[in-house]
């Protein structure tokens, strides 16, 4: 029987799109799922929750080591492994309004 | 970066005769005026280029006659480890868009009429500060600094034109011709659909002259967006791919902006403007719409970054404007274009 590590906390590395803010995040919960690390980090990280419509905007966390876009339902502790960097990519207009 | 607000800010608004209609918080996005801020002083050596701007505090300009708790502006300071602040000023003309919401709401409550004269005003009260909640995730800024390198902003003057209104307050912007001649040809063949790409290039700090400039090195046309005459959407897609671009390339460039185009033409088409009417419309020069801002804040936020939008219009061959953060508020911009790209520091 090999040996179980249980992480409670992981830390992370979290970048908007630009890679000009990032921000370290020290104890991301396991637990928690990946849509509320980037809901806790939208606000952190200063970046808008809405679009200029007051509509929500919707990011999805890019995985550095993996190449891929996270779920939002994921949980941290099966998806990330210490030291991960995530991207934080908004679906947004640029348009006339 | 942390801001801190010793005053709790209202806006006061006041009907056609005076009378106070009520106050209400002031909502502002606070955040490019303290990058302004911050950039401001990087730009001219009073702040270090790996300053985050941390220990920043916005306070009120008390109003010259009526005094306290009323404001003429407010000030974003920046504490320097060992020296002085540095501190800019900005305008009560930063909440007009909030005093413009409270009034619409007003006149929603049947408290003012429709297109009644209505004035505002900034008051400021001390507030107490707030311990910070605990729990919750522990987060540290770890952004990187400016990333500029050493060389001479007469070397790039001497090799570019002046284009539109060059304003001795913002950064110096050079963008190379390759850049807006790509960013043409892919607006002509989009033939009305919006379209754009990503700015990418380099920021370049002149010691003598105390100045941080950007050249535009390339643009990354960008892919997995749908557009419409209208509208051009950003997906998480595009963003991956043009971080696959840059990295690609391995020239040191960084991310400097975005731009995209205005098919203005289309527009005039679908409300059958008048020549003559399309000639003095707004949107076919210098227009960057709330959107346009919002995709510039969401992904762009520096203050040295900048949007480029190709104004595709009936009447006159295609033109360029650019936007950038003067003084806390993305506006019209003058910039410099390069005969070629190529430089050595």
């Amino acid at each position: 029987m090999g040996n179980t590590e249980t992480t409670l906390e992981i830390p992370l590395e979290i970048s908007d799109v630009s890679g000009q803010k990032v921000f370290s995040v020290a104890n991301a919960p396991a637990g928690n799922t990946v849509g509320e690390l980037v809901h806790e980090m939208l606000g952190k990280m200063n970046l808008p929750r809405n679009d200029a419509s007051g509509a929500p905007l919707t990011y999805q966390a890019r995985l550095e080591r993996e190449g891929r876009h996270l779920n939002a339902s994921e949980r941290i502790g099966d998806a990330l492994e210490r030291g991960d960097r995530l991207t934080l990519q908004p679906n947004i207009d640029a348009g006339l309004f | 970066m942390t801001l801190t607000f010793p005053f709790r800010f209202a806006v006061v608004l006041f009907g056609e005769d005076g009378t106070s209609l009520g106050a209400v918080p002031a909502k502002r996005d606070w955040e490019p005026a303290h990058e302004w801020t911050r950039f401001y002083f990087q730009r001219r050596g009073q702040l270090g280029l790996d300053s985050d701007g941390s220990a920043s505090t916005v306070i009120p300009l008390w109003e010259h006659t009526l005094g306290e708790p009323y404001c003429r502006g407010y000030r974003i300071q920046i504490a320097v480890p060992g020296g002085r602040p540095v501190a800019s000023d900005f305008p009560t003309t930063h909440f007009r868009e909030c005093a413009a919401a409270v009034a619409s709401h007003l006149v929603e409550q049947k408290k003012l009429r429709e297109g009644e004269f209505y004035s505002y005003m900034l008051v400021a009260h001390p507030t107490s500060q707030e311990a910070p909640a605990s729990g919750g995730l522990t987060v540290t800024n770890a952004s990187p600094g400016v990333p500029a390198s050493d060389a001479c902003l007469q070397d790039f003057l001497h090799r570019a034109t002046p284009s539109g209104v060059i304003d001795i307050d913002d950064m110096p912007v050079f963008v190379s011709t390759q850049v807006l001649e790509q960013a043409a040809e892919q607006t002509h063949a989009e033939q009305g659909t919006e379209t754009g790409g990503i700015l990418i290039g380099k920021l370049w700090r002149d010691r003598a002259a105390g100045e941080i400039f950007a050249e535009i090195t390339a643009q990354i046309p960008a892919e997995h967006t749908s557009g419409s005459n209208a509208k051009l959407t950003f997906t998480p897609q595009t963003w991956t791919a043009a971080d696959a671009a840059l990295r690609l390339r391995r020239q040191s460039e960084v991310f400097l902006g975005y731009w995209h185009s205005h098919p203005v033409r289309e527009w005039c088409k679908g409300k059958a403007c008048a020549p003559e009417a399309q000639q003095a419309c707004h949107l076919a020069k210098d227009f960057f719409s709330a959107d346009d801002k919002a995709v510039m804040r969401a992904a762009f936020p520096r203050a040295y970054s900048i949007a480029i939008v190709a104004n595709d219009t009936a009447f006159t061959s295609l033109t360029f404007s650019m936007f950038g953060n003067r003084e806390g508020v993305t506006q019209p911009r003058g910039f410099y274009v390069l005969e070629d790209k190529t430089h050595g520091a």
